[in-house]
């Protein structure tokens, strides 16, 4: 993407990061903090994984040791009388993470591919079974809590100004993410990945050089779950559940571990999503989880490994035959999306105990029950037709585009071989 | 003379579990010196490549570069020392391009190891001299290409040249003619002779052609063991080598 | 005492042959096919909630018969149509998939049954006690879990190491290319591996899910042992995962009723007031670190020897 396009493309977003959040309410803004520290804490994970070539399925023990030792800073400041500012309170997540990153990292990185992932596993499943019984450091089952203390003129009592101060460190935090893939260190990274074994025998220590890697994003994430702390004033053994862990790596996934930005992507959408949808269904996250199979299955670069794709190809692309199909296939995805939420939502209502104790008040064995503001039969071909309907026309339509699209992308494969094989 | 001994291998043996594959071995590279290792498949040429690089410890025996213990020491500490070896079986960074792979090589030379605070961008000696090594290998065109997109040869071009950015002063090349034809055997060849000129040469290799070409001695061996060394002269009017492996045409 | 003792292990050994149950299959599938399946312990959850519908509708022995028969179709299904399409972006890309699977069981299961437990329980003829111990009685159930277990184990032996079709599952899992070159059907020897390993999950689930309680979280519980209890005998070696099922379900029965700490160990030395005042690790008791221990236990695994008590260094 040519320069002034990337860079009009960050002055939009962070104007509309700085300029929508006061428009909106207290709910939103908060979701957009969320939204911002899910983000941070992806990018961090990603460092180590797109980039690194590690994959961690136990990030969480950093994000919860970064936000419990701010919860300890922030104790010291309420009840202790220690004078810090507010504002700088992340620093101690940074800081734990960074401390349990080199010692955990030490160990970690000694192992490779599924064993590495066992233990990062391990650590962080060692963290959720002992802090709920370790009162001093953890606060036992209850977690520590807290009070934002004033500073500098600023009471942090609103949530807009939480969501600022958020927003500071992740743009911050993600601004030193992108400058460290352009230093030597960050090049060495992504060679690690490809090719660990060559940087061995090109004179580099790859132990010590995997080890600074996971410390810098154990680092980072540390700093994510300071900022989570900040902004909840708690911190509980919650935050070192597989969970947590799990939604890190859907995120990034989903977004694109192979491009910068991707987790940041999937981390917002997914974020996002969870805020908008979970008032109106109980079933977000098995949305969530289809998706992200989905996700794994038909576009494994994730969304901005797609987006990087058409990006890079933008020439060889032959829009006005692709336009056609590509609308096509949105159009049948959207069927297809439509048709399976209603399914969803209508087995949930079905088995919901609300419904059941309908069915046992009621004077026929399967009333009817509620659904987006309607009244639907259980058994009727009205209530099941239209989904079924969906799904099937969907599934047709993309069934035939399908291979009009990879003809099309096959085309725009051998442009780029040609002119490769050229010197162009 | 003890003094232009380079390399020395004093009764080297490996063996995996009981699997013996390499059995008394002694060998000496001078200064400057172009040396071949042939010999039939299987004969644990990779192994001693192996072992001299780093990637495992002799099961017995020791290895002096430049006089000074390497057995058993890990891949990177030999290299800074001043060895660096190619691969058989193409080992380059494919997501990167071909610069970045050269680079990375070069920065390793320069003592950039852990450097998280400068832009890589902005250093200029390492890019400057990534560029020549680019220019040497002749590979300026595919400068910016992921190495994975490059042909065979290409890669095999590129190969050497990051066991050449780390600025060795001893070289080890293992099989890098393995698959190419006629031609490009020639340009690599000649590529060679060019970018170690003034540096020690160990070549691991099959085609006679170029063992009696490029380089100054030869040594043999067969089922782990050293069967003879010599300028290829002498190798190829040795008996046992002859009935061991050369074959009645070359003699 | 000795009461504490007895119990502890009887409790241990069951406990350890219903983890064998589950890790049995996930061990067999890393093995041979170099996935670890994230979804492995979701088989065993399914299992224990398709048993609990059958039993609530027909019978319970029908249940234990069709739960796993479900399960393990599942599991083919799984194999043939989902992890063999992303087997070649890697182990990596297969592991993600499994875990995404896992997540979208738990959540189904919750759509289904409801985020609360549900009231499986055996039928009450065999809610007798097996024998009378100390004044107190040990249910036979927990032995009837037992039995199940060292039945599969032997039928499992048997098969692998007696008939033909064991025969080509280890040549399979040896060299699956040479298995192939031989003529033998690979893709459908993983298919029904794969299936078989989840069959097994399923029927411990819809044998143990009738005594412990059966919630969606019971997946995510028994998930990160039965990782335990794999990496710690091996990955790929059905022996070793019943030694480490054993030693852990061992273990952790012992724990959870011992208050050890080390404050108490220093009481010895007359420096016990001393660690409590301390607090923190010294006050720890060893029940309330039972669960950590399994989790130290696999890390000093990973670190020391990956391949565990039994499995091959690779």
């Amino acid at each position: 993407m040519a320069r002034v396009w990337q860079l009009l493309l960050f002055v939009l977003i962070m104007a509309v990061l700085i300029g929508l959040p006061p428009l909106l309410g207290a709910g939103l803004q908060n979701a957009m903090t969320n939204m911002l520290i899910a983000a941070l804490f992806a990018m961090a994970f990603n460092l180590l994984m797109g980039q690194g070539g590690m994959l961690s399925f136990g990030h969480a023990a950093f994000y919860g040791v970064g936000a419990f030792a701010v919860m300890h800073l922030m104790t010291a400041i309420d009840r202790g009388g220690l004078s810090f500012p507010t504002p700088l309170l992340p620093l101690a997540g940074a800081a734990a993470g960074l401390l349990v990153g080199l010692v955990t990292g030490w160990f970690a990185t000694l192992r490779s591919g599924v064993y590495f992932a066992l233990v990062t596993l391990a650590l962080a499943e060692m963290l959720h079974s002992l802090a709920p019984h370790w009162e001093g450091l953890f606060g036992g089952e209850a977690g520590i809590s807290s009070m934002r203390m004033p500073w500098g003129g600023f009471i942090f009592g609103q949530v807009i100004e939480i969501y600022y101060l958020t927003l500071i460190w992740v743009t911050l935090s993600i601004g030193l993410l992108y400058a460290y893939t352009r230093t030597p260190f960050g090049r060495l990274t992504l060679a690690l990945r490809d090719n660990e074994e060559r940087v061995r025998f090109m004179g580099y220590d790859a132990h010590a050089t995997k080890m600074i890697v996971f410390a810098v994003s154990a680092t980072f994430a540390g700093i994510a779950g300071g900022l989570l702390a900040v902004s909840n004033e708690q911190a509980n053994y919650e935050l070192f559940g597989t969970h947590v862990s799990a939604q890190v790596v859907l995120h990034t996934f989903v977004g694109g571990s192979t491009v910068f930005f991707g987790p940041a992507i999937g981390a917002a959408i997914f974020t996002l999503f969870a805020y908008l949808v979970s008032d109106v269904s109980r079933s977000w996250l098995l949305y969530q989880g289809v998706i992200f199979v989905l996700v794994m299955l038909y576009a494994p670069l994730g969304i901005g490994g797609v987006v990087m794709l058409h990006l890079r190809h933008w020439a060889s692309i032959p829009w006005q035959r692709m336009v056609g199909p590509y609308a096509g296939a949105t159009a049948a995805t959207l069927l297809m999306a439509i048709g399976t939420v209603m399914v969803v939502e209508f087995l949930e209502a079905l088995f919901s105990p609300h419904y059941v104790a309908q069915r046992r008040q009621a004077e026929t064995s399967w009333p009817a029950f509620e659904r987006f503001g309607a009244s639907w039969e259980p058994f009727g071909i009205l209530t099941w037709g239209p989904p079924l309907l969906l799904l099937i026309v969907g599934l047709l339509i993309l069934l035939r585009l399908r291979h009009r699209i990879v003809a099309l992308w096959d085309e725009v494969q051998e442009t780029a071989e040609t002119a490769a094989r050229s010197g162009v | 003379m003890r003094e232009d001994r380079v390399l020395d291998l004093r009764g080297i043996a490996k063996s995996f579990g009981s699997a013996r594959i390499l059995e008394g071995v002694e060998l000496t590279v001078g200064r400057g010196e172009r040396h071949a290792i042939i010999g039939p498949n299987g004969a644990g040429k990779s192994t001693l490549f192996n072992l001299i690089s780093g990637q495992f410890s002799p099961t017995s025996g020791s290895i002096l570069l430049n006089g000074r213990e390497i057995a058993g020491r890990p891949p990177h500490q030999i290299n800074r020392m001043g060895l660096s070896r190619s691969f058989q079986i193409t080992n380059i960074y494919h997501r990167l391009s071909v610069f970045e792979n050269l680079r990375l090589g070069v920065m390793a030379r320069h003592g950039l190891r852990f450097s998280l605070f400068r832009r890589v961008a902005a250093l200029r000696a390492v890019n400057e001299e990534s560029e020549a090594l680019l220019q040497r290998i002749r590979l300026e065109d595919r400068r910016d290409r992921p190495a994975g997109d490059l042909t065979y040869s290409e890669q095999r071009a590129l190969e050497i040249g990051m066991t050449l950015a780390t600025a060795p002063e001893v070289i080890l090349l293992d099989e890098p003619t393995a698959g190419m034809s006629q031609e490009e055997t020639h340009y690599v060849i000649e590529l060679i002779r060019e970018v170690t000129k003034g540096k020690t040469l160990l070549v691991v290799e099959h085609d006679m052609n170029v063992v009696f070409s490029l380089c100054d001695r030869i040594s043999v061996l067969v089922y782990g063991e050293l069967l003879a060394t010599g300028t290829p002269e002498e190798i190829r009017a040795n008996r046992a080598v002859q009935e061991a492996y050369l074959g009645e045409e070359v003699a | 005492m000795l009461e504490f003792i007895i119990i502890s292990t009887l409790n241990g050994v069951t406990y350890g042959l219903l983890l064998f149950m589950v890790s049995a299959g996930l061990t067999l599938i890393f093995g041979m096919m170099g996935v670890l399946n994230f979804a492995h312990a979701s088989f065993y959850m399914l299992g224990a909630y398709i048993a609990y519908s059958i039993t609530r509708t027909i019978d319970f022995w029908i249940g234990l018969l069709v739960a796993p028969l479900l399960v393990g179709l599942l599991g083919m299904l799984v194999e043939r149509y989902l992890l063999r399409r992303v087997h070649r972006y890697g182990h990596a890309h297969e592991l993600l998939l499994t875990f995404g699977l896992a997540f979208i069981f738990e959540e189904l299961i919750k759509l289904f049954y409801g985020d609360f437990p549900v009231n499986y329980s055996m039928p009450a003829y065999l809610r007798f006690p097996a024998f009378s111990l100390f004044g107190a009685d040990y249910p036979f159930y927990r032995l009837f879990i037992g039995l199940v277990a060292i039945g599969m184990f032997v039928l499992l032996y048997i098969l692998l190491s007696r008939t033909r079709v064991g025969l080509v599952v280890r040549a399979a899992e040896r060299l699956p290319s040479m298995a192939e070159a031989l003529g033998h059907n690979v893709p459908l020897v993983f298919m029904g591996v794969f299936g078989v390993g989840a069959a097994l999950a399923g029927l411990g689930g819809a044998v143990a899910g009738a005594f412990f309680p059966t919630n969606p979280n019971m997946a995510l519980e028994l998930g990160v042992i039965v990782f335990v209890v794999v990496v710690v005998g091996g990955l790929g070696s059905i022996e070793g995962s019943l030694v480490a099922s054993l030693m852990i379900g061992v273990f952790s029965s012992f724990a959870v009723g011992l208050n050890w700490s080390l404050a108490r160990l220093l009481d010895l030395v007359g420096l016990g007031d001393w660690a409590r005042e301390l607090g923190g690790l010294m006050t720890l008791t060893l029940s309330s670190i039972s669960g950590t221990v399994p989790f130290l236990l696999m890390l000093i695994v990973l670190l020391v020897r990956p391949a565990g008590l039994f499995g091959e260094r690779n």
